[in-house]
């Protein structure tokens, strides 16, 4: 089932497209991560979506909500910087935006005292937000965005600030929220996106580039590659390594030749022979598996 | 209820950044300042000993009625100021902020949200005047003589009436633009600007909303509610209404976040 579907969704600023035409699905139940480089127009997609920014162009359906009814109620969000009132205790905000959803004060201060519990900042309720170190500041931005259950939970950036500690433990309450609602988070560390979701929408320049559950992203950008390093000028090989017919593509990365080839004994012995004919001087010939991280720095270097 | 829970919030932020404190104290200072700087003028300067030999100060005797609108002029001025610079940044701040990010992406109405915080400015506002003038009004009946409880609190009342057109004005500043400081020079630029289409054409519109206290100097005067005053004060609570309305419209327009 389908939670929230976008067609066509655009935001330009100034005449400047940000985000262009953007297309896609989010299931109900699952963690999708909105992967994507800095500037690659994932905060922008997540606001218009909560509705912070409205579309230049394109529509944003939520399945499930009545005509006319207020999609603010079925949405919890987590904005990459979030702000409190730094006056107010951790508690006293979260029964108040929770008030704010239309809870009651009892049910706002029930499921506050629960959240907090969650996310281990319970210690911490009565003190005041402008005491909070910015890892606390993050969980109480997670607890703010569930206190309503929302069906869709949309985390902008919700580990990229915090320090291993922090982000192993946000991480982990992720893993536990995934099994209640339905998660969008974005990220542009793709470790993190590979970690905990099931689905990957990988955005670059404003545009979804691929989409689809992790596992079959991962196989279909699989494919073997060599990984070359020579002694001295590797860049003078490239053209010859490029002309083989069994090479698909060529790049130098960190000092070393990556050729990533269909089939690989046709191109070990093109290589290998060629190594021996012309007398390379080779540091290292090496098999690997291309994965999702390459098909990512392909994209962002593009 | 959404509406009750923002003024809570707002009282409880007024509250704890000391303004239920400080206002009200500011207030009575505005309000007695010139009353009995004025009562106690001839003392103050024979004190000082700044006076020639045999120099006598005539001072014109003065009635209760003008002694309490010296009150009402320092809180058109300084008063003013002072609402105006509470209120500068109660909308316009959040924004700039980034704590509306939080508070607008849950299901609240943006009306909800901008009058619950009218209200609670103006409820501030509503005490931190009161307080004042009582004294002033105190001191006004001990050294002035006597100023009716009808005459106060007509001219209270009908002055409060200004002051909901200066709180709904900054308001709806701050659904324009989100600088606290920019809020603050439009709103004091838009009132003087008023002002003085007021005096340049006060003939032809006696129902102006700067009007208010020329009038309400008419009714301490004559004693009866001249229909000029009713006339302004309709006006003004009229454009009240509008500037809240037109603030909810601004304010959905806009985007809460860039």
């Amino acid at each position: 089932m389908t939670v929230i579907g976008v067609e066509k969704l655009t935001k330009a600023f100034k005449g400047k497209p940000i985000v262009k035409g953007l297309e896609f699905q989010l299931e109900k139940g699952r963690c999708v991560a909105l992967l994507g480089p800095n500037g690659a127009g994932k905060t922008t997609t997540l606001r218009m979506l909560s509705g912070l920014l409205k579309p230049t162009a394109g529509t944003i359906n939520f399945s499930g909500v009545q005509q006319g009814e207020d999609i603010r109620n079925h949405i919890g969000y987590l904005p990459q910087y979030p702000v409190f009132h730094p006056w107010m205790t951790g508690k006293e905000f979260l029964v108040y935006v929770g008030q704010l959803a239309h809870l009651t004060k009892q049910e706002a201060a029930e499921k506050a005292d629960q959240l907090l519990e969650k996310v281990a900042i319970y210690e911490s309720r009565n003190q005041r937000i402008g005491k909070y170190s910015g890892g606390m500041k993050q969980r109480l931005g997670i607890a703010q965005a569930m206190i309503h259950s929302p069906q869709l939970l949309m985390l902008d950036e919700p580990v990229s600030s915090l320090d291993p500690i922090g982000r192993r433990e946000v991480l982990t309450l992720m893993e536990e929220l995934k099994t209640q609602t339905t998660i969008l988070f974005s990220t542009h560390i793709l470790g993190d996106a590979e970690e905990i979701s099931d689905d990957l929408l990988l955005m670059h320049q404003g545009e979804i580039l691929e989409s689809g559950s992790i596992n079959t992203l991962r196989q279909k950008h699989q494919s073997a590659k060599f990984e070359i390093a020579l002694f001295g000028d590797t860049s003078t090989y490239l053209e010859k390594i490029k002309a083989f017919s069994s090479v698909q593509d060529v790049y130098q990365e960190k000092g070393e030749v990556h050729v990533v080839v269909e089939d690989i004994e046709l191109a070990r012995k093109d290589i290998l022979t060629k190594v021996l004919e012309e007398d390379w001087p080779l540091e290292k010939l090496a098999l690997s598996k291309t994965t999702l991280e390459d098909l990512f720095m392909k994209v962002v270097k593009k | 209820m959404q509406w009750i829970t923002i003024l809570k919030k707002e009282l409880l932020e007024d509250w704890r950044n000391f303004k239920w404190i400080w206002v009200p104290l500011v207030f009575i200072i505005i309000c007695i300042m010139d009353p009995l700087s004025t009562y106690y003028l001839p003392q103050i300067l024979e004190s000082v000993g700044g006076m020639p030999e045999g120099a006598v100060i005539e001072a014109p005797k003065m009635g209760p009625p003008e002694a309490i609108m010296l009150s009402l002029q320092e809180v058109s001025m300084l008063g003013l100021l002072v609402i105006v610079a509470i209120s500068m940044a109660v909308i316009a701040g959040e924004r700039k902020s980034g704590v509306a990010e939080l508070v607008l992406v849950k299901p609240v109405s943006y009306f909800t949200y901008i009058s619950a915080k009218w209200a609670a400015k103006l409820l501030l506002v509503f005490i931190a005047y009161l307080i004042g003038m009582l004294i002033s009004w105190y001191y006004v009946n001990l050294l002035f003589g006597d100023l009716s409880v009808a005459q106060f609190t007509g001219l209270f009342l009908f002055y409060f009436i200004w002051l909901i057109f200066v709180v709904s004005l900054t308001i709806f500043y701050n659904t324009v633009v989100k600088i606290p400081g920019l809020v603050l020079t439009l709103t004091i630029v838009t009132i003087m600007a008023m002002s003085a289409i007021n005096q340049i054409f006060s003939y032809r519109m006696p129902w102006f909303p700067n009007s208010i206290s020329e009038h309400i100097s008419g009714m301490l005067a004559e004693g009866t509610i001249p229909n000029e005053l009713w006339g302004a004060s309709a006006v003004t609570l009229g454009l009240s209404i509008l500037l809240m309305v037109a603030s909810n419209f601004i304010l959905k327009t806009k985007e809460m976040a860039d």
